[in-house]
């Protein structure tokens, strides 16, 4: 355990050596939610309008709501993964006394600890300058299934980049390709982190909930905002559940294969 | 040639454009079916308007891919071999590698423009103003282009710059009128966004006066004339890392 705990402290330490890279990373964060915000708070410019299941202070609250789950569940250092593969350097890891898994589990751990602390005081500065109508949540019991749930897409969005970032086993030249369209363009559209997933009609919403992206981001906070409640709810966390033993039995099987595979190019 | 080499990298990047432009259809589709209109306008003019920042956006992207190759250069030290060539080297650092998949990508997607633009039944003064203002647009994006190249020389920092200027130039998906002042000065004036998207657009739907296209002329001359000057300048700055 001990030698996890260093792993957090000098990933911690590490993403202050790239001072203006970790701040511009920010900065674009907030460009990215302003785009978001402008947009819903001029289609809810109507006094009292009530549009795809939402009141104006829910989907403002949707989108700042953002903030923090992009920050917890989107923020991750294992897309590195695919680069030490390319390179050969996992055989480094390989010989160590470590858990390769465990060992980018803390790393993402660190990284999203660290996006946490921007993302409060982004939230607060925005917060202040926009003044926007904000949904605060009172039922402790859906605050923690709502935790819950972000732990859960956690780990989701975790598997997710495990299993793409072993492309590189077979094909190192497509390590960056291969993220560039699931975590980038995939995840982007499908996780409602660009839009609230219900603003699609039934049917597509229906699609979309056969695949592990709508988890990530939308049912987070439709938790949050008391959208989605009793049965319905622990069904979504069931379902969320499942994702993760069947991520997890891919990753493995995925690994498994790739690491008799490699050949270690570069090393 | 590198690119056209590796088929499989080419086909997943491609796909992957693709699929952005698709998807921000749907999502601008349906928003608009839902909530009527955004700032005033409908779902196929609301889809104009994101075909034509994507136009400038593409485009711009095709022609100027070398500058996400730039750093290197300077860090190395290799700028000084594209300095000693007999090839313009402003030329060369900004549109020495065009993207061969925004080359595939960007014919449909002027198609898909013209045939939206259709559904709009614009006018002759119209069209011809929006591909004045479109080429004014690509102006400018050269511009901004040449600004970050030099910065980048003097302070060695591309990378995030460019990267901010693409999150800006995205605010430009949307018609500007949705945003609120200053935030609306800034994207016009400052960092013109809405010079280079949304004016072409405004522009073809009859809604840009003279005065909006004697503007955006004016500020596309300022741009590149400033961006001119501090290429120049930068390159006196310049301090080789190699020799």
């Amino acid at each position: 355990m001990n030698k996890y705990i260093q792993v957090f402290k000098i990933s911690f330490a590490q993403e202050f050596a790239y001072r203006l890279n970790f701040i511009m990373w920010r900065v674009r964060n907030v460009t990215q939610i302003l785009v978001v915000f402008f947009l819903w708070d001029t289609i809810f410019s109507v006094q009292g309008r009530e549009l795809f299941g939402y009141t104006r202070d829910k989907i403002i609250t949707y989108v700042f709501g953002l903030i923090f789950v992009k920050a917890f569940v989107l923020s991750a250092k294992a897309q590195d993964v695919a680069g030490d593969i390319a390179r050969g350097d996992i055989i480094n890891y390989l010989l160590k006394p470590l858990n390769y898994f465990k060992y980018w589990l803390t790393r993402d751990i660190s990284s999203k600890v660290l996006n946490l602390i921007f993302a409060s005081i982004e939230f607060s500065i925005l917060y202040l300058i926009l003044k926007p109508p904000f949904y605060f949540q009172e039922n402790l019991l859906t605050i923690l299934l709502f935790l819950v749930s972000i732990g859960i897409a956690m780990y989701i969005f975790f598997l997710i980049l495990f299993i793409v970032s072993a492309i590189p086993f077979w094909a190192p030249e497509m390590g960056w390709g291969g993220h560039f369209l699931v975590t980038v363009i995939l995840v982007e559209f499908l996780s409602g982190s660009l839009f609230p997933l219900d603003i699609l009609p039934v049917s597509l919403q229906n699609i979309l909930n056969f695949t592990p992206f709508p988890y990530l981001v939308f049912f987070p906070i439709q938790v949050y905002l008391g959208k989605i409640t009793g049965l319905l709810l622990f069904k979504g966390i069931a379902i969320s559940l499942v994702w993760i033993v069947f991520l997890w039995l891919i990753m493995n099987k995925i690994w498994e294969k790739g690491l008799k595979a490699y050949q270690a190019y570069g090393r | 040639m590198i690119v056209l080499a590796q088929k499989k990298v080419l086909l997943i990047f491609l796909v992957a454009k693709v699929f952005r432009i698709i998807f921000y259809i749907i999502f601008l589709f349906f928003l608009v079916k839902g909530s009527q209109t955004i700032a005033g306008y409908n779902s196929t003019q609301t889809i104009f308007f994101f075909l034509s920042f994507m136009v400038v956006d593409t485009t711009a992207q095709f022609f100027f891919r070398e500058v996400y190759r730039f750093r290197p250069l300077i860090v190395s030290g290799d700028f000084d071999l594209i300095l000693t060539k007999p090839m313009n080297s402003l030329f060369r650092v900004l549109m020495g590698g065009a993207d061969v998949i925004d080359l595939i990508t960007l014919p449909p997607l002027y198609l898909a423009t013209y045939y939206v633009g259709g559904l709009l039944n614009p006018t002759l003064l119209g069209t011809l103003s929006y591909l004045l203002l479109l080429f004014n647009g690509l102006l400018l994006a050269t511009a901004l282009h040449i600004a970050v190249i030099s910065l980048g020389i003097i302070t060695l920092e591309i990378d995030n710059t460019i990267m901010i200027y693409r999150d800006i130039s995205a605010m430009g998906k949307f018609p500007v009128d949705i945003y609120k002042e200053p935030l609306k000065g800034f994207l016009t004036f400052l960092v013109p966004v809405a010079v280079m998207m949304t004016f072409p657009a405004k522009a073809f739907l009859g809604l840009l006066g003279f005065s909006g296209i004697i503007i955006s002329f004016s500020l596309a001359a300022i741009f590149m004339f400033i961006s001119l000057k501090f290429w120049n300048y930068a390159l006196k700055q310049y301090t080789s890392a190699s020799s």
